[in-house]
This record gives C-alpha cells, structure tokens and sequence, in this order.
C-alpha cells in the first residue's frame, strides 16, 4: 500500500473559515479524549471512514543535500494500516489477554498548533496539528512522545470523518518500548 | 578479567542472573564478545553502489560500512583518529568522502585519512597520514548477502563463524536471485538486558501461547489454536542448537501461517519449493517452507516466514537499540515484498501486535536484578535436555518440537567459552557438548 511519508503545507493553502476550523478543532480534540478514555471501538465505528488510511513512516536520518525521500523502495512504516488492520489492533486490545495493558496504562493526549485548509476534493479538508502523548505504567515507567500529524477530513451524514493520517514522530530511535497506541 | 566460570552451568541450562545485570560483566562482553565475534552489519543490498554507506555499531562501537569504487566493503570506526568527534551523522547515503564536522579532516571510502587542512601551515606536512586513518574492522566478509565484520584479525573465517548454521540459513538465503533486507529499520529501545530478546528469538516457542494470545486471537491465522497453550503437538516443529551459539525453532508448514492475506506468500513458496527441493533436498526444503524463530550469535534474530530480521545493539547492561528491517526475496513481485513489509510491522514492528507483548516481558525480566538478592539467583532453562540428542541427517543438536530451549542453551555455552577469554584455537580443541542420545 503506497503511503504519503510527508507532512506539508502546501503552496497557496485555502484556509478554512472559522465555523469550520472550530469544527475540526473538536474534532480533533474530543477524538484525542476517546482515545484517552480507551473508548477504541467507538472510534473505529463513528471517527474513521471506510477507506481510512492511517500511517506512520520511519524516517531515517540523511544529509540535507541527500534528496532520497524517506520511505522509499517500498519504505518501513510503524503504521500503514487500512480499516481491517485498525480492526485488528483493536480486537487484541479487546480479547483482555494484552497482559502489559493490565493493570491500565495511563496516556494522555495533548493536541496544539491546529490549522486547516481547504483540500482539493470537493468538501474535503486538510488539517495540521502537533501533539505530545504522556504514557505512564506501572509504578514509574513513563514516556513521551513528540510529533506532528496531518488529516484529512471528509464531511460524511453532516459529520466530520477521518480518511487519512499521515503522523511524523519526531525520533529517529523511539525513546519506548513499542508504539502501540493511536494518534 | 573477571572469573566466568560459574555464571553458566549445567550445559548453559542454569544462569547466574548477574550476567543480566552487572556492568563488569556487561564490560567483558564488549571485550570477549562483540569485539571478537563476527556482527552483523549490513545486507550487500543496502549497499549496492560505490559510495553506498550505512551507519551502525559493533557492540557500542559506531562503525561506517562503505561500498569502495572496486565493489568491496570496508567498514571503520566512525570516530575521527584527532579528537575523537563522529564523523558521520547519517543513517546512510552516498559518499565521495567522509568529514570531520571539528576540524575538517576528511577520509576517503576506505576510511584512510585523505585532507587535512592547514597540513602545510599548521602541520609543516609532517604528519604521517596513513597512521591516522579510522580504525578499521579487522575482518569484513559477506555471506549470501549478509555482511558480518569482526574487530579480531584472528577470528575464524565468517563460513566456519557460521558453521552449521549456513547449512541451515541455506534453506532461504539459497534462492534463485538471493534474499534482501528492506529498511529503512525502525529503531526503538528497550530497557533491557541484550541477551533477553536473543534467547527470546533463539529458542523461546515456549512464550508464544501465552505471552501472544491477544495477538494469535487478533490475528485469525493458523497459528490462533496455540493461543493459551490449547492446542501443542511436539511432532509439529523441532529446535536446533548449532555449535557457535547459532540456533533456531521451526515449525513445519507455517512460513505464511501469520500473515493475514497470505494467500500470495503460499502460492510463492509452493511455486518456488520443488525448485528448492531440486537445489538443497528434501529437509532444506521443508526448512524453505517453515517458520523459523532465529539468533545469530551474538546479537541479530530473525523470524523467517515473518520475515523479520532484528538486530538487538547494546548500550549499557539495561539498554539496548532494536532495528528492524524485512527480509524478501530479491525475485519476488513487488506487491508481495509490500505484503511481507506490511505483515512484518503489523506483527514485529515498533507497533507490532507480538513485538509488544514481548518488550514488557524483556524490560521486566532484566529490571528485576536491580534487587541485591535477587540477582543472587538463578534462572533455568532446562526444557527439553532430557530428550535433545543428535540426529542421523542433521547438524548440530536437535530438540524436540518447538516448545524447547535447546537452542538457548547452546546460545550460553558459546557465551561462557568466549567470555573465558580462551583463544578461538583453544576453544576449537576443546570437547564440547554432545549429548549421548539420537533423536529421530
């Protein structure tokens, strides 16, 4: 499955009016308190569209003058999934037998710097965001992870939907023991 | 040196948990092993043109492996021989030369030390150049593809490294066209001892019902009966300790069994079996068509099938670096490759289903010999010894079914010889372990 690897603005971007930069923000933020309350289903039932494709490249670290982009032949990703694969992720978090997930881990999402921008389907919107993601297991173990992300929105029933997410974490090594966990 | 011979008993059955833990034991290893054995490096296919360059380490030694203008690989201590700053700050890429960020002192593919500035000025030329070239890898050779380098000019050849190992490896690294690695790796850390994910992948088919029931039910595979141990026939799978700490697990017939579209995997390897039949017999073709849990000693693991392949690099006694690339076969369609690099980071990738059950495991099981008594311990891994034998067609010592650690104990005893700080030679001479038993 071909996968974006990048995260851009484009040249001309047609921002959003207010109404609807607002919406996204929501959004994304009630998506990101989903999320925190562990509340996975639902959102594989009511956020995500049919053809969502939600990834994450690894990015290598190059010289600025080696122009080879990331990912390339046919690239490594910590995600590239499609709606089966996150149906799959979730039923494992369902079977309760995920034995590092009990007792509960703690995440918390922190969501920042959102902006949007008309895309070029029809109704479709491109948004940006940074994030910080806080885990906390056990008695003390904790991480953080930094990053950004781009979204794409489409309006399906008068409801926003999510149909792409390319997320860039900013680790060349990621400083935790796995990535298990939506952004 | 410190006195070894205690911390591995009962023929590497029985470990003394300090080697988990203690830094100077931690400081041997460097020593004795990763700066003696052969390490991996590189896939040729990573590098395939003059001034291809990959960035990695032998032990917590940064080394640069390079393509030279002639199509040999050399590989040097990413460290300048002036001050010591690294000199190259990339993953990979390709080179004219190597520079210093410091004081400019730029080194040529072979590492040998081609610029300085102000050489005539500041230096009055009289610095000898070839003295201060990066210090080289000893020993840089490759096998089917796979390049290994060794720091110890007196290691044994990397076939005899090897051993019966490439026998085995023959089974998929013997295709027509050749296998290759897919990267960029993923990169992420765990909090734990080196040794743990080697014995994990060497030997460890014992975790796999338990430690992945979430994933096994996840994934409706034929492997999703092992979940919780409900379903295990010891007639279905065999483990193999090589001599040289080399070893792996196979079970039969399941090289697709964990993708989840695997359709196009299974009609690839029915395809290309009789061709491997033809090539290698019948056992090795049966190994083509298995999957294999795997561990090159001393640091890289791979699941064949999976088509994950791990190198596990230390940093510190409690730290290590896992990189993670796909192994394919170079002749496979495109779509294929794509369908192995999506099933490997949908299994053993950072995010992986099975690559997360395990991390905990690992972090957990070395962070418990912080406790003074604790560490005091030992740790078993006897399963299987009383039915482990050799075998009238295969090398090495066999044991039965893939529930077994025969393989990890012969990963411990090639880790107490080298630890010994015994020469190769003496090591080569003395008996080693046979049991006294076939197994069918």
């Amino acid at each position: 499955m071909n996968a974006p690897t990048q995260v851009q603005t484009p040249a001309n971007p047609r921002y959003v009016d207010r109404d609807t930069l607002f919406e996204v923000e929501r959004f994304l933020i009630r998506e990101a308190r989903m999320l925190d309350e562990e509340r996975f289903r639902e959102w594989w039932h009511t956020q995500l569209t049919d053809d969502i494709h939600y990834v994450m490249p690894v990015r290598e670290v190059r010289m600025r003058a080696d122009k080879k982009t990331i990912g390339s032949n046919p690239g490594a990703f910590v995600f590239n999934d499609n709606h089966m694969m996150l149906d799959m992720r979730i039923r494992r978090l369902e079977t309760g037998l995920v034995w590092m997930e009990d007792p509960q881990n703690h995440i918390r999402r922190f969501v920042s710097n959102v902006d949007a921008a008309w895309a070029d389907v029809e109704g479709e919107v491109d948004a940006w965001s940074n994030f910080i993601v806080y885990r906390n297991r056990r008695q003390r173990d904790e991480t953080v992870v930094w990053g950004t992300k781009q979204c794409r929105l489409r309006k399906v029933d008068d409801q926003w939907k999510l149909a792409r997410r390319t997320v860039l974490v900013d680790q060349r090594v990621v400083l935790d023991k796995n990535l298990y966990f939506f952004l | 040196m410190k006195d070894v011979t205690k911390l591995i008993l009962e023929d590497g059955a029985v470990q003394d948990r300090r080697i988990y833990w203690d830094q100077d034991i931690y400081e041997q290893e460097l020593e004795q092993i990763f700066a003696r054995a052969w390490c991996f490096l590189a896939h040729e296919s990573q590098i395939p043109n003059p001034g291809d360059f990959i960035t990695t380490r032998i032990g917590e030694d940064n080394v640069i492996v390079a393509r030279q203008p002639n199509g040999q690989i050399k590989a040097f201590i990413n460290s300048c021989p002036h001050r010591g700053n690294v000199v190259c700050h990339a993953d990979s890429g390709n080179a004219k030369a190597f520079t210093c960020a410091y004081h400019g002192w730029a080194f040529g593919l072979d590492g040998e030390l081609a610029t300085v500035p102000l050489e005539h000025d500041a230096y009055y030329n009289a610095i000898e150049r070839p003295r201060y070239a990066m210090h080289p890898v000893s020993k840089v050779d490759s096998y089917k593809g796979l390049v290994f380098g060794t720091f110890d000019a007196g290691a044994p050849s990397l076939r005899d490294y090897l051993g019966d190992m490439a026998w085995y490896m023959d089974s998929f690294l013997d295709v027509p066209g050749g296998v290759e690695l897919l990267g960029p790796p993923m990169k992420s850390i765990l909090n734990c001892n080196w040794k743990v994910p080697v014995e994990n992948f060497i030997a460890d088919g014992y975790h796999v019902g338990w430690a992945h029931a979430a994933a096994l039910k996840a994934i409706e595979s034929p492997l999703t009966p092992l979940a919780g141990n409900q379903a295990y026939d010891v007639n279905t799978g065999l483990q193999v300790a090589t001599r040289g700490g080399h070893g792996f697990g196979v079970i039969w017939e399941a090289a697709a069994a964990i993708h989840p579209e695997g359709g196009a995997y299974r009609d690839w390897l029915a395809q290309r079996t009789p061709i491997m039949r033809e090539r290698l017999g019948e056992w090795r073709s049966r190994f083509y068509n298995g999957h294999w849990d795997a561990s090159i000693f001393p640091n890289c693991s791979f699941l064949y099938g999976t088509n994950t392949w791990k190198l596990w690099l230390p940093a510190g006694p409690h730290n290590i670096e896992v990189w993670t690339w796909t192994l394919v076969e170079k002749d496979m369609p495109e779509q294929l490759k794509q369908m192995m690099v999506a099933t490997n980071m949908m299994t053993f990738g950072t995010a992986g289903m099975l690559e997360t059950d395990d991390g905990e495991n690992m972090e957990q099981c070395t962070g418990s010999n912080r406790g003074w008594v604790t560490r005091r311990g030992k740790l078993y891994s006897g399963m299987g010894q009383v039915r482990e034998g050799t075998h009238p067609e295969l090398p090495g010592i066999i044991g039965k079914g893939i529930v077994c650690e025969t393989s990890n104990r012969g990963f411990y005893r090639r880790w107490a010889e080298l630890m010994s700080g015994r020469s190769w030679e003496e090591i080569a001479r003395e008996p080693h372990f046979a049991p006294n038993r076939q197994v069918a």
